[in-house]
């Protein structure tokens, strides 16, 4: 009795029931007055000029963080992917082994969510505009490389050994049999790592590190919900702006060729990704300098306390099964939400167009709120704890999930949910049967992938107290215990691997079946 | 019963005209089919046929006209739709399976406008209705040991009679069909349009297009559709070479 592929797309919802039944315990009596202001106020924003000029600055200091930070991981993630991959190296030197050691060394920096590596930075080198910069090029760099790397090894090699039986040099034959294939799918990830720097130069401004997050985190808790709205607003602007950009930028190189409507020029294609690529090194450097980057001053390190002083006992006594439970089930609950409750919205509102609109609009204001501003406002009305932080957790993922299974369902025919409709049954089932069946097992497969960020991410929602590692370590940092600290991210991250492993295998399974 | 010219036609076009770029689609057509009718439609590529039958399944609304179902016109009321639309079954030309379910909750899904959600979740769970799915797979010659198979694991001419299959699983009093031979060998071709005429008795009934005069065999009328306009209707053993040639004539397909 295996469920069938639809059905098997609503069990991640079952994970919703618990936080039903635990919701209603955790409102506590005020703050909806203050709710009602914050949604009031959406429609009136603070059109003051200094309040706007303040926040342009400050979304001006995010972009360019974001900009630089996804520029330098992409240029760095291209060289480690290569560098890790099985395929170049055996072409190269006829060994595969480097690859694998370069890949487990890169799992690393992967598995440190960039927040922890900002805060980090924060403590070494003292604030300064790079630090944002790197926390974000430094995890962002290792998952192009995994991505890169991953995508080189599956491409088919028939292409590169004929090319070097003709004789062709090694370098040579794998630029041009490899090359090409890559392209597609390295530009569309690139262009989907650029949305999320985005999303994390704002994080990283919530936590101080400058720019709008910082403007938005001050304003929330000032409670001046308009200038908080003039700030979303901006941010949403970009946000649109940018997710509009990539997709065109995605369509116009990537399309196959017999669906343009233009045959283009021999080699156009190639000539203007060179050309962005020419015109994207001046621009990253010019961002750089007008950002006050300073390489010097990275290399002043403020003195550490050695770790030998460190008193191992009290690390050992810290509370470890239960950080640890807390931060899986805070995974497992916030998966729940985001990948369970996309579909779930897409049914409820299959007959009515307008509301399909309106999720879809709810969706977008999901993905652009940073989840620990998420959970500052959810604390208006909740009590602080596990469930609150994974609704703040999943409901930032669920704006990026329902978005990919929006775009999936635009993506397939409608003719088998036309047919469903002709015969007579309801939308909602039509939509069910011959729409959702058709993405569920590659939207679940996403699915796994997302469960893997949520872990990484569950150190985003640590404000919210006593929710696994991520509080324990937020609170380690401010009380500069560096021997805890250590052992927490050993933990954190041997957790993550752990995490990213299992989750692969599920993504696998899942896609093979498919 | 009565005769079939007394009875409430199960389908009635007046006056049908749907709009298109350079010229209408359907222009002024009025159509009627009662119960025991096997109607063919023929006409070139471009005539109107594949409108014709999306006018009459209820998939694309009239410009002007009326359609009406057993006497009754499209129902506000969402539901008293969908029972409407229950009783018509298409055949599409691409089949329309769902490549990702069983055979058997393939049929299932043809219950959809009857089921509720419980009975919806339960069919890709159990094997629901066994015996009526059975027995549809052997009407249409199909061996009912397909039922758990997924569909991606049969063949063309397999996936055709399943699609058929899933129309009587529908229990539809009107059945239309829409080219549902052309990608097929002649001998499948004849194969199928025997079992679907034999399905097609009162109190159904069957219009189906096919751009093959020499299928008309067993079919009670044709109608011949050139550029949205009706150009005969009579019955299929007065269609002969001068009507077949003014049907395809040079000037009749747009190129």
């Amino acid at each position: 009795m295996r469920p069938a592929p639809p059905l098997l797309l609503l069990l991640p919802s079952l994970l919703l029931l618990p936080l039903l039944l635990a919701l209603p315990g955790l409102v506590h009596g005020g703050g909806w007055d203050l709710i009602a202001e914050f949604a009031g106020a959406a429609f009136t924003p603070s059109l003051d000029p200094v309040v706007l000029q303040s926040l342009l600055a400050g979304l001006w200091v995010t972009v360019a963080m974001a900009l630089l930070g996804w520029g330098t991981s992409l240029f760095g993630g291209l060289l480690l992917g290569l560098a890790s991959s099985r395929t170049v190296w055996r072409t190269l030197v006829g060994q595969e082994l480097p690859a694998a050691v370069i890949r487990r060394l890169l799992a690393v920096p992967r598995s440190i969510h960039e927040l922890l590596w900002g805060l980090l930075l924060l403590q070494l080198v003292g604030l300064q505009p790079a630090v944002a910069v790197l926390a974000i090029a430094i995890p962002y760099a290792a998952l192009v490389a995994r991505v890169v790397s991953d995508l080189l090894d599956t491409l088919p090699t028939a292409n590169l050994e004929a090319l070097r039986a003709s004789g062709a040099p090694a370098p040579a034959a794998l630029l041009t049999a490899l090359g090409p294939p890559l392209l597609p799918g390295v530009l569309s990830y690139g262009g989907y790592r650029l949305e999320c720097a985005l999303r994390s130069a704002t994080l990283l401004g919530v936590f101080g590190l400058g720019g709008l997050g910082t403007e938005l985190k001050l304003t929330l808790q000032s409670l001046e919900f308009h200038e908080l709205w003039s700030g979303l607003w901006f941010l949403l602007a970009v946000m649109l702006l940018l997710e509009a950009g990539v997709g065109l930028l995605r369509r116009r190189w990537t399309m196959p060729r017999r669906f343009a409507l233009h045959q283009p020029g021999v080699g156009r294609r190639g000539r203007e990704m060179l050309l962005a690529l020419l015109a994207l090194l001046p621009l990253l450097l010019a961002v750089g300098w007008a950002l006050g980057v300073d390489p010097v001053a990275l290399g002043h390190w403020q003195p550490l306390p050695g770790l030998g002083s460190g008193r191992w006992q009290a690390v050992l006594s810290l509370p470890w099964l239960q950080l640890v439970g807390g931060t899986l089930v805070l995974t497992a609950l916030a998966t729940g939400l985001a990948v369970g409750l996309a579909p779930l919205q897409l049914l409820l509102a299959a007959p009515w167009p307008w509301l399909r609109r309106l999720v879809t609009c709810g969706w977008v204001l999901a993905r652009l709120w940073p989840p620990p501003l998420t959970l500052l406002l959810l604390l208006f009305v909740l009590k602080p704890g596990l469930i609150t932080a994974a609704l703040a957790l999943g409901l930032h993922n669920l704006g990026i999930l329902g978005r990919l299974l929006r775009e999936s369902l635009d993506d397939q025919s409608p003719a088998v949910q036309e047919a469903l409709v002709a015969a007579g049954s309801g939308p909602r089932l039509a939509l069910f049967y011959g729409g959702l069946s058709g993405v569920a097992r590659s939207y679940l497969a996403y699915g796994a992938y997302r469960s893997d960020v949520m872990l990484r991410e569950t150190v985003v929602v640590g404000l919210a107290g006593a929710v696994g590692l991520g509080s324990q370590m937020l609170e380690s940092l401010s009380s500069f215990a560096w021997d805890q600290l250590a052992a927490l991210l050993v933990v954190y991250a041997l957790l993550t691997l752990v995490g990213e492993d299992l989750s692969d295998r599920l993504r696998r399974r899942l896609l093979r079946r498919a | 019963m009565a005769r079939p010219e007394l009875a409430v036609p199960l389908l009635e076009l007046q006056q049908i005209t749907v709009a298109g770029r350079d010229r209408p689609r359907l222009e002024a057509l009025d159509l009627r089919i009662c119960c025991g009718e096997r109607v063919a439609l023929l006409g070139a590529s471009g005539a109107g046929k594949s409108t014709l039958l999306a006018v009459a399944n209820g998939s694309q609304a009239a410009d002007a006209g009326q359609v009406l179902w057993q006497g009754l016109p499209p129902a506000r009321s969402g539901r008293q739709r969908r029972r409407q639309r229950a009783r018509i079954g298409t055949l599409w030309q691409d089949l329309r399976l769902i490549e990702e379910l069983s055979v058997q909750q393939n049929l299932n899904a043809a219950r959809l406008a009857q089921w509720g959600w419980p009975r919806a979740l339960l069919n890709l769970l159990l094997p629901l209705e066994t015996a009526a799915c059975a027995e549809a797979l052997r009407q249409m010659e199909l061996d009912p040991a397909l039922l758990p198979q997924p569909v991606t694991a049969l063949s063309g001419g397999q996936r055709q009679r399943l699609a058929m299959a899933r129309l009587l699983r529908q229990q539809p009093s009107l059945l239309l069909a829409d080219e549902p031979l052309a990608s097929l060998d002649p001998r499948l071709a004849t194969q199928l349009l025997a079992l679907l005429l034999r399905q097609a008795q009162a109190p159904r009934a069957l219009l189906l297009s096919l751009h093959r005069p020499d299928l008309l065999v067993g079919f009670d009328r044709v109608i011949g559709l050139r550029q949205g306009r009706l150009l005969f209707d009579c019955a299929a053993a007065a269609v002969d070479g001068a009507c077949l040639r003014h049907l395809y004539g040079a000037d009749a397909a747009p190129p």
